[in-house]
């Protein structure tokens, strides 16, 4: 039955569910809306080789307008500001109005602010998208001492760009290490030596309590009295789901559109996929919202199949990474519900892993080293977890041993 | 078809059975593979970013890089998943007497 399938959302979510409808279906209308007048586009080069200049923004695209044009799939560049789910319609803030069959909602996140009690907020940069990384780019050129407020993901990678185009940089993190949030401290700590020796001041444990702007120049004030002075402010301190569209309505909503494993909400022929969502894992048995670059094209791809009628549980196991410097940061799994730790190597240029277990069972694995030195071990952790294999931890803790030995036991 | 295009690679018995090695010549990098049916071969860097390949996993009949998982064919470079999105370029094998040899162009 041709349908009219709307995906709110022009994001890495969106734009792969969107090409996986059509695979499975070629009459039905499939029609991307998008709040930026961008094709959709990959954003972790964003704070890496896009601001290094070694990736230009033609590069960032997914696919270029005449695969998506090809694939008859519609890109609209709009703003929706209101749903009616009972009449499954979309108002535009033009009060156009889009009728759908199957929603997908594929929003993503939004930056959390700083709450300053001045009117600084809007000295305070933020990078989720590429006018964003433009801004940031352009402006830093001229400045020399630049900090950045919060230590994770997104915080470090600007910080290793921006120690890359010599600036002296500081990252003030409130926590006690940093990637605090999902990265075990073990490799936070070596990620850390690394900035550090690389000229980068890192602070931990400390709030801002004030930003003050004097001729030009940032004065930082932290809870303990001490004063950083600073050229830029960047902050990259975490982000909310994006569903403000969504509060007063019947859509379930918590931490994220609440979803199953199949990518379906709790209002009928509506889906969601990617940053936007809370959903069912049933291999972890809990919820989870996840913001990588492998769970949004998966999960879409997944939303893609259950909207054209092939029912698809989503089990991947969660992936991700993070380049600083010459270093390749991988997680596998969830490093947060173990009973005993592994350490595989001790020299990041030979790779560092550290896999949690669980009676037996790795549940989760996080490893760093030079460019992809980890990346085979930690990929054939993902399969061996995903197998629910028990593994001998020998072999796991000697670098010598290779891992597929495990995998080929099975 | 000239001969001395063919590069001798090394012994058959050095590479293991869904492996792979890394094979630097001129200023060029390679990776050769032992696939359940033979030998391949491919540029040795991901066409995504400049990481060598010898550090990926090498499953049935292709190889995913190391740094952020894009898939290619060992058989025709097809780029699989991504972020890889560009092929990667293939090169003939022979075995001969126990010897890989690859052809570069």
């Amino acid at each position: 039955m041709k349908k009219n399938i709307i995906i709110l959302g022009g994001g890495q979510a969106g734009i792969y569910a969107a090409r996986e409808i059509r695979q499975n279906d070629s009459e039905s209308n499939i029609k991307i809306l998008g709040e930026e007048n961008l094709l959709p586009y990959e954003r972790p080069p964003l704070s890496k080789d896009f601001l290094l200049d070694k990736k230009n923004e033609d590069d960032l695209y997914f696919h270029s307008i005449e695969v998506i044009k090809n694939e008859n799939i519609d890109f609209e560049n709009v703003l929706i500001n209101k749903v009616d789910f009972e009449h499954k319609k979309l108002f535009s803030k033009n009060e156009d109005v889009y009728t759908y069959d199957s929603l997908l909602i594929s929003t993503g996140s939004d930056n959390k602010r700083l709450s300053l009690d001045n009117n600084l907020s809007d000295d305070v940069y933020y990078l989720r998208n590429l006018e964003e990384a433009k801004i940031i780019k352009e402006k830093v050129s001229d400045k020399n001492k630049i900090t950045i407020i919060g230590g994770g993901f997104i915080g470090l990678e600007i910080a290793s760009s921006l120690s890359q185009l010599q600036k002296k940089v500081t990252v003030i993190e409130i926590g006690n290490q940093l990637m605090g949030r999902i990265i075990p401290k073990q490799i936070a700590d070596l990620v850390q030596n690394t900035h550090i020796e690389q000229g980068n001041e890192i602070i931990l444990n400390k709030q801002i309590d004030k930003i003050i702007k004097k001729n030009g120049i940032y004065e930082i004030l932290l809870n303990d009295n001490s004063i950083i002075e600073t050229d830029f402010v960047i902050a990259g301190i975490g982000s909310t789901p994006s569903v403000k569209l969504f509060e007063n309505t019947n859509l379930k909503l918590d931490n994220g559109i609440l979803t199953n494993q199949f990518c379906e909400t709790s209002i009928k022929d509506v889906y969601a996929a990617g940053d936007v969502c809370n959903f069912y894992h049933p291999f972890y048995e809990r919820n989870m919202r996840l913001e990588s670059y492998q769970h949004a094209q998966n999960h879409g791809i997944c939303a893609g199949k259950n909207i054209a009628g092939v029912k698809t549980e989503y089990t991947s196991i969660p992936w991700m990474w993070s380049d600083q410097f010459n270093l390749n940061l991988q997680l596998t799994g969830i490093c947060d519900d173990y009973d005993e730790i592994i350490a595989r190597g001790n020299d990041i240029n030979n790779g560092v892993i550290y896999f949690f277990l669980k009676n037996k069972i790795i549940k989760g694995a996080c490893g760093l080293g030079i460019a992809g030195k980890v990346g085979r071990d930690i990929r054939i952790t993902s399969k061996l977890t995903e197998k629910n294999t028990i593994v001998d931890k020998q072999i796991l803790s000697d670098q010598n041993q290779k891992l597929n030995k495990l995998i080929q036991k099975q | 078809m000239s001969e001395e295009n063919w590069i001798e690679v090394g012994s058959t018995d050095s590479i293991e059975e869904e492996d792979l090695i890394r094979f630097d010549h001129q200023d060029k990098t390679f990776c050769v593979y032992r696939l359940t049916d033979g030998f391949y071969a491919t540029d040795g860097i991901c066409t995504h970013e400049a990481v060598h390949l010898e550090d990926g996993l090498v499953m049935d009949d292709e190889i995913e890089c190391p740094m952020h998982q894009g898939i290619f064919n060992i058989k025709s470079g097809e780029a699989l998943s991504p972020p890889a999105c560009e092929d990667l370029k293939t090169y003939p094998v022979k075995v001969d007497n126990d010897k890989i040899f690859i052809k570069i162009d």
